[in-house]
């Protein structure tokens, strides 16, 4: 795509890791800003919404994976252990998503209780390393 | 004491496109995938962010073509657009309801998120064979953003304050796009007073 910047890849990110006022976000070390590590490794991202029911936006935002996993995308979900489903509300959109077609994503799910920086290191090192297949990839990216 | 999950917080509203530029049609992204300076400015003032749908990728695909706010203007697109509208209406309802501050941050020069301006060009249409930009800004709300704020004035709220950052407007001027945006946060940030002074319900 001429001129086009985007990357590629993208991200389901729980709403208590973009958010600094939930309970859940508040008890992670400053030094663990997700948003930044996401940013610095090229990645978009895909909101999930606090807790609670929130059937059908859970629908809308496996619409839009299942759009972007049928046409040459890598789209990963990052957790947070400890939180129930890892705060992406995994018990319901992963139905969402396999009856759209769509395998769950690799789910990365970050410890809030060890060294942040570590925990830094471990989540851009998984970003960095996945992506779809280089034919995959040859298929779609033109 | 009070505890600072009931205190009033501040929430901006993003267009889906400003944290995942992988929404965008074709040729359209800017940045690999977040729109950092639109998160840095909105962050630093102690915003959350909460991510709006992408309308147009939900309805015509990452494959769709470029289309102008005439071609999105349709019963069957704007029965999509109410759909996703009452899918996050009840989020930015629970914001408004407990006394949040809350601001809408578009896209400009979009079809469908436009807030200030949006795309226009009535006989777009038929063989897309259009090599030049030559479709018009004007200035209105793109429509998603009439559908988005049409369902928020159903369930009784207040219209929300509003701009949009340029990404659409033709020429793309990142300087400019912060410093509107910011001149905006702060302007807000000025009618409030000091912090403490503001009941921030709408």
């Amino acid at each position: 795509m001429n001129g086009d910047a985007r990357g590629w890849r993208m991200a389901l990110v729980p709403d208590t890791l973009i958010n600094p006022r939930t309970l859940a976000r508040a008890a992670l070390p400053d030094a663990l800003e997700v948003l930044e590590v996401l940013e610095a490794s090229g990645y978009g991202v895909l909101q999930l919404p606090p807790a609670g029911k929130h059937g059908l936006l859970l629908a809308v935002i496996a619409d839009q994976v299942a759009e972007y996993a049928h046409h040459g995308y890598a789209v990963v979900a990052i957790g947070v252990r400890g939180e129930p489903g890892g705060g992406l509300h995994w018990r319901r959109l992963a139905p969402l998503l396999r009856h759209r077609g769509v395998a769950p994503p690799p789910r990365h799910l970050i410890r809030p209780d060890v060294d942040a920086a570590a925990e830094r290191q471990r989540l851009a090192g998984f970003l960095s390393g996945y992506d779809l297949p280089v034919e995959e990839q040859r298929r779609w990216r033109v | 004491m009070t505890h600072p999950e009931s205190l009033p917080r501040k929430v901006a509203l993003l267009a889906n496109c400003l944290m995942n530029q992988n929404a965008k049609v074709c040729e359209g992204a800017r940045y690999r995938g977040l729109v950092n300076p639109v998160v840095e400015a909105l962050r630093s003032r102690g915003y959350e962010l909460q991510q709006l749908p992408c309308p147009e990728l939900a309805f015509a695909g990452v494959r769709r073509w470029w289309a102008v706010y005439e071609q999105y203007d349709t019963p069957a697109y704007r029965a999509h657009c109410r759909r996703l509208a009452q899918a996050i209406a009840p989020l930015i309802e629970q914001h408004l309801r407990r006394g949040d501050e809350v601001i809408l941050i578009g896209l400009d020069g979009s079809p469908s998120t436009g807030v200030r301006f949006t795309s226009s060009k009535p006989d777009w249409g038929g063989r897309p064979n259009r090599p030049e930009d030559d479709w018009d800004i004007v200035p209105r709300r793109g429509v998603w953003i009439e559908e988005l704020e049409a369902e928020l004035a159903r369930r009784g709220l207040p219209p929300l304050p509003a701009t949009g950052w340029a990404l659409d407007m033709g020429r793309f001027d990142e300087a400019g796009s912060r410093r509107d945006l910011e001149q905006f946060l702060d302007s807000r940030e000025a009618a409030a007073g000091p912090p403490g002074d503001d009941p921030a319900a709408p």
